[in-house]
Order: structure tokens, then C-alpha cells, then sequence
């Protein structure tokens, strides 16, 4: 799959992205509104590729199980409409107007428009920003299935959403697109003993979300910050749990130009845009990572920050 | 291009039910019949020229038209015409199971009105061929206008310019004295059909009867062809 670099105003919005995407893989691209309209309208081909676009909405007044009949007619399948409704778990449904289901239960059904597409590869936008705990499971389940024969492409704003069903994570935005390490959690277990009996020195910091161990180069991190006990790595606006304490980070991530910059905070120097006087006695540093991020600076540590800078 | 009975059928039984089901545009069925029944009583009073032409000219517009550009307005405001789009289900498929559901209708509401009415055409063969022409004729229209309308609200409004246009067309007549330029009203489609229906039950040529007719004709192939381009060019845009 690949996308032309789109311009916007001068600037680069949109850098040129090539995906090798195989079957039985699913892939994620975390991105803004604006990037994802941009990348869907680059998927034109309706031989090639199926979008289901955020906006879809449904026949309402059909119930779930004409909904489905006529899917099966529209796309020549032969599927049986009761083993269908099974496998979808919608039995208790069956008889209910599309109007009348939740609103999670209406996407969900929304949503099945894709297991009917007959394009190899499926492009869904915000699939599963509004279902419900239990119809995510549904849904993934079926996305799963489906990945054994077709790619998945899966455009979200929300990484958690992109880590529900995606094997490979990219973000998409003004820095440009880069893909994130996320793996499961026992693979990597495994691989930090292994990196610890090798007596390698660990480089990236491995943060927790939803079960997934993430990986992030240090460059990637904009600040670290202890709250309430519990260590939070920021990157680009979000923030990861992380299980080392502020000190080992430090040596750790200290030859690669951060700095404690205050008890509990560690920031990336590359990423300090501004020092801010705020009175004589306290200080802040500004990042420049677009959204406007502002870091305590100690009194005590601000002549060493100044030595450390050569001012 | 291919064309599926099967996924058209689908379609068909798939808007029969949303029509079915959808009381602010199936109440439009019964629209024809009331009119058929105040027209009656109107013309027993005092014998008005063509009021039964009248009925149909109405009935066209607000039951055919107006079904047709629902239907189509309410898919795009959905996007589930984009959806159709990606399935293997053609242009055709989709315009033929729409308009199938709206002919039957609109041919099944109408034979209950001309019952009710009590019309006797001077040739059944010529009122029943420009009835089913006309039919055609204004589900092209409903389509068109389905197709430049975003919601069904838009859809809803954008009737009125063509009952305008093309219902009042035969009132156009009495300005024709005045304004000559009016003439133009009585190739209207609508107008024709008026003389048509207008003929004497005896004494008639078959040129009276063959002119209205072939004007009619003219209009369903060219706003039938206008329709299709126009909604395959439509759909690419999306």
C-alpha cells in the first residue's frame, strides 16, 4: 500500500509512506482527523480497497436479521443468515429494528459491513471508538478472523483503540510517520532476562499500557514525571506507566541528554525550547513539542542546567 | 456493465421494507386516491376539462417523485449508497431495484385511482402506454432530484421546483394570451398528457393521439439517460 506526499500550506502534511502489508497481519496508524481524511481519499480503488469511514451509518428500520439477509443477497454469499447471527452473537437481537438497539450495539452492527466486503484489503476508521467493552470483544474476534485471509488497515486517534487488534503500530504526525514497538508482554519478558544474562546495557524504556509492553527510544520521550508515586513517561502529548523509579531513569538516560530537572521530573534537553523566569526564585522549561508542555525547573538545579548548556 | 436480478432483488425487498416501515413517506400512497375522490366530487359539480389529468399530473409528482428522491437522499444522508458502492452491486442494480418498487407502487395506487374516478380514455392502450411512460419519466426526475439533495429534508424541498415546473405547466395555458411565451408550457410533458387524456371517447385521429405520445416518449428516454449519466458521474465524486 502507498500514499503520496501531500503538501499543505508549504509545508510537508503528509510525507510519502510505503506499507508492505501481508496477509494475516493487521496494521494501525495513529493520526489526526485531517491526516486520516487525507490518507482515506488516497484509497480510491473500490477493487482494491473496502473503507469503512467513520460516518457509515445503517438502514434503521430494517431488524438485525434482515440487515444481514440483505448483505448476504447485495454481496452473492452463500452463507446461512442463522449461522451468521451465531458467529456475530446478535441471536438475542435478531428480531430488533436497528433503531432500537444501543447505540453500541448499532455500531457494532455497522460495523459488520466489513466482513462482507469482498476487497483484500479493509480500511476502517475509528472502529472501535464507540463500542462497548463486550462488543470490542465481538468485534475483534471477528476482525481476527478476517485478518487470515485479508489486510487490515486500522486509522485511530486513539493508540488504545490501535493496541485492541493491531500487530504493527504507527504514528502519523507533523514529525512524520514512524512506527511504535509494542509487543506482547511474556515475548518480552523473556527478552530482557536474555538481555540481562548477555550483559547488554538496555536502551529503551519500557513503559506499560493495557497489558502491552511498549518500547520507546529515548529520543521519542519529551519528559518523565513522578505522580503520586507512579512514574509516567511522556510522549507526544500521552503518558505511559513505567516500572523504574526516577533515579535508575536518570542513569540510565543520562547519555542521552536528560536532565533532573527538578525532584520529580526528568526532560529531554533536545526538547527544551525556552526557560522560563517566572520570578526570581522559580523557574519552568517550555518543550517544543506542539502541545504546550511545561516542566518545573528547581532553583538548585537551574546553575546546573546552565553549566550543563554553556551559558 | 452486469446486471444481477438477485442484488437487485435485494435492494427491491431491502426499500420496500424501510418504505414500508417509514409512515411519513408510505402515507403518500393514499395521496393519489383522496385526490381522485375530491376531483370526483369537483368535476360531478361542474364538469372541469381535464381534472382527471389533473390527478395524475399531482400524483406523479408527490408519490412517484417524491418516493424515488427519498429513497435515494435518504441512502447518501446514511452513506449507505457509498457502502453499495464498494459491494458488487452495480449502478444499474441499485437504480433498477429503487425504481421497480417505485413503477409497481405508483402503477398499483393509480389503477385504484382511475377505478375510483371512473375515467373512461378515448383509447385504453394509448392512456395506459403514456401512464406507464410517465411513471418512468418522473422516477428519473425523483432520482435527479435525490441525487443533488444531501438529506431527506433537501430532498423533500427540492419537489416543490418540480411541481412547479412540471405540474403547473398545463395552468401555464391561460397565461399563453398574454404572455405568448408560455407556449413553450405545452411541451411539457404534463401539458401533453392533458390532451391526451383530454380527447373525446369518439371522434379522434390517431395524430392526436400519436402526438402526445411521441413528446412523452421523448421526454422519459432523454431524462432517463440524463439520470443514469448523472448518478454514475454523481457517485464518483463522493
Amino acid at each position: 500500500m502507498q500514499f503520496e506526499p501531500m503538501y499543505y500550506d508549504g509545508e510537508l502534511f503528509l510525507p510519502k509512506i510505503e506499507l508492505n502489508m501481508t496477509s494475516n497481519q493487521s496494521i494501525g496508524i495513529i493520526t489526526d482527523l485531517k491526516r486520516k481524511q487525507l490518507l482515506m481519499n488516497q484509497l480510491v480503488n473500490h477493487s482494491q480497497y473496502y473503507l469503512f469511514r467513520a460516518q457509515q451509518n445503517e438502514y434503521m428500520r430494517l431488524t438485525v436479521e434482515e440487515l444481514i439477509t440483505f448483505l448476504i443477497n447485495i454481496t452473492e454469499r452463500n452463507d446461512r443468515v442463522a449461522s451468521l447471527i451465531d458467529y456475530f452473537a446478535l441471536k438475542e437481537e435478531r428480531k430488533v429494528k436497528i433503531k432500537d438497539l444501543s447505540s453500541s450495539k448499532r455500531m457494532y452492527v455497522t460495523l459488520l459491513r466489513v466482513f462482507f466486503a469482498h476487497q483484500p484489503t479493509l480500511v476502517l476508521e475509528e472502529p472501535y471508538f464507540y463500542l462497548e467493552e463486550q462488543d470490542r470483544r465481538h468485534f475483534k474476534r471477528i476482525l481476527d478472523d478476517l485478518s487470515k485471509e485479508k489486510q487490515i488497515l486500522i486509522l485511530t486517534s486513539n493508540f488504545e483503540d490501535a493496541l485492541i487488534s493491531c500487530d504493527e503500530i504507527y504514528r502519523l504526525n507533523e514529525l512524520g510517520f514512524h512506527q511504535l514497538d509494542i509487543r506482547d508482554s511474556e515475548e518480552d519478558k523473556q527478552e530482557v532476562q536474555e538481555q540481562d544474562r548477555a550483559n547488554i546495557t538496555l536502551q529503551k524504556i519500557y513503559t506499560k499500557r493495557n497489558d502491552k509492553v511498549i518500547l520507546f527510544n529515548p529520543p521519542e520521550i519529551d519528559f518523565i514525571e513522578s505522580v503520586d508515586g507512579s512514574i509516567l513517561v511522556h510522549v507526544d502529548g500521552e503518558n505511559y506507566d513505567c516500572a523504574l523509579t526516577l533515579t535508575e531513569l536518570e542513569q540510565r538516560l543520562l547519555n542521552f541528554g536528560f536532565f533532573r530537572c527538578h525532584r520529580s521530573y526528568i526532560v529531554n534537553l533536545q526538547k527544551v525550547r525556552e526557560i522560563i523566569t517566572w520570578t526570581k526564585n522559580s523557574y519552568s522549561l517550555r518543550l517544543n513539542t506542539g502541545k504546550d508542555a511545561v516542566v518545573p525547573l528547581s532553583r538548585s538545579k537551574l546553575q546546573e542546567l546552565k553549566a550543563l548548556l554553556n551559558i | 456493465m452486469s446486471i444481477s436480478l438477485k442484488r437487485a432483488h435485494a435492494i427491491f425487498v431491502k426499500d420496500y421494507k424501510e418504505f414500508s416501515r417509514n409512515y411519513a413517506l408510505s402515507i403518500m400512497l393514499i395521496f393519489p386516491i383522496i385526490l381522485a375522490l375530491l376531483l370526483r366530487a369537483a368535476d360531478a359539480a361542474s364538469s372541469l376539462p381535464g381534472s382527471f389529468a389533473t390527478v395524475l399530473n399531482l400524483s406523479f409528482v408527490f408519490l412517484t417523485c417524491f418516493v424515488q428522491a427519498c429513497l435515494i437522499a435518504e441512502e447518501k444522508e446514511r452513506n449507505t449508497l457509498r457502502s453499495l458502492m464498494m459491494t458488487p452491486a452495480t449502478t444499474m442494480d441499485v437504480l433498477i431495484g429503487k425504481s421497480t418498487l417505485v413503477f409497481v407502487m405508483s402503477v398499483v395506487v393509480l389503477a385504484i385511482a382511475t377505478y375510483l374516478f371512473g375515467y373512461e380514455p378515448a383509447s385504453i392502450w394509448a392512456f395506459v402506454a403514456a401512464t406507464i411512460l410517465s411513471i418512468i419519466l418522473y422516477t428519473a426526475v425523483g432520482t435527479i432530484c435525490g441525487l443533488f439533495s444531501k438529506t431527506l429534508l433537501d430532498a423533500s424541498l427540492s419537489i416543490i421546483p418540480v411541481t412547479i415546473v412540471f405540474s403547473g405547466a398545463p395552468w401555464g395555458a391561460f397565461l399563453v394570451e398574454d404572455y405568448p411565451i408560455f407556449k413553450v408550457l405545452d411541451y411539457m410533458p404534463s401539458s401533453q398528457l392533458v390532451h391526451l387524456l383530454g380527447l373525446p371517447p369518439t371522434d379522434f385521429t390517431t395524430g392526436e393521439l400519436l402526438n402526445p405520445l411521441l413528446i412523452i416518449l421523448a421526454w422519459t428516454v432523454v431524462l432517463t439517460i440524463v439520470s443514469v449519466v448523472l448518478y454514475q458521474r454523481r457517485l464518483k465524486d463522493e
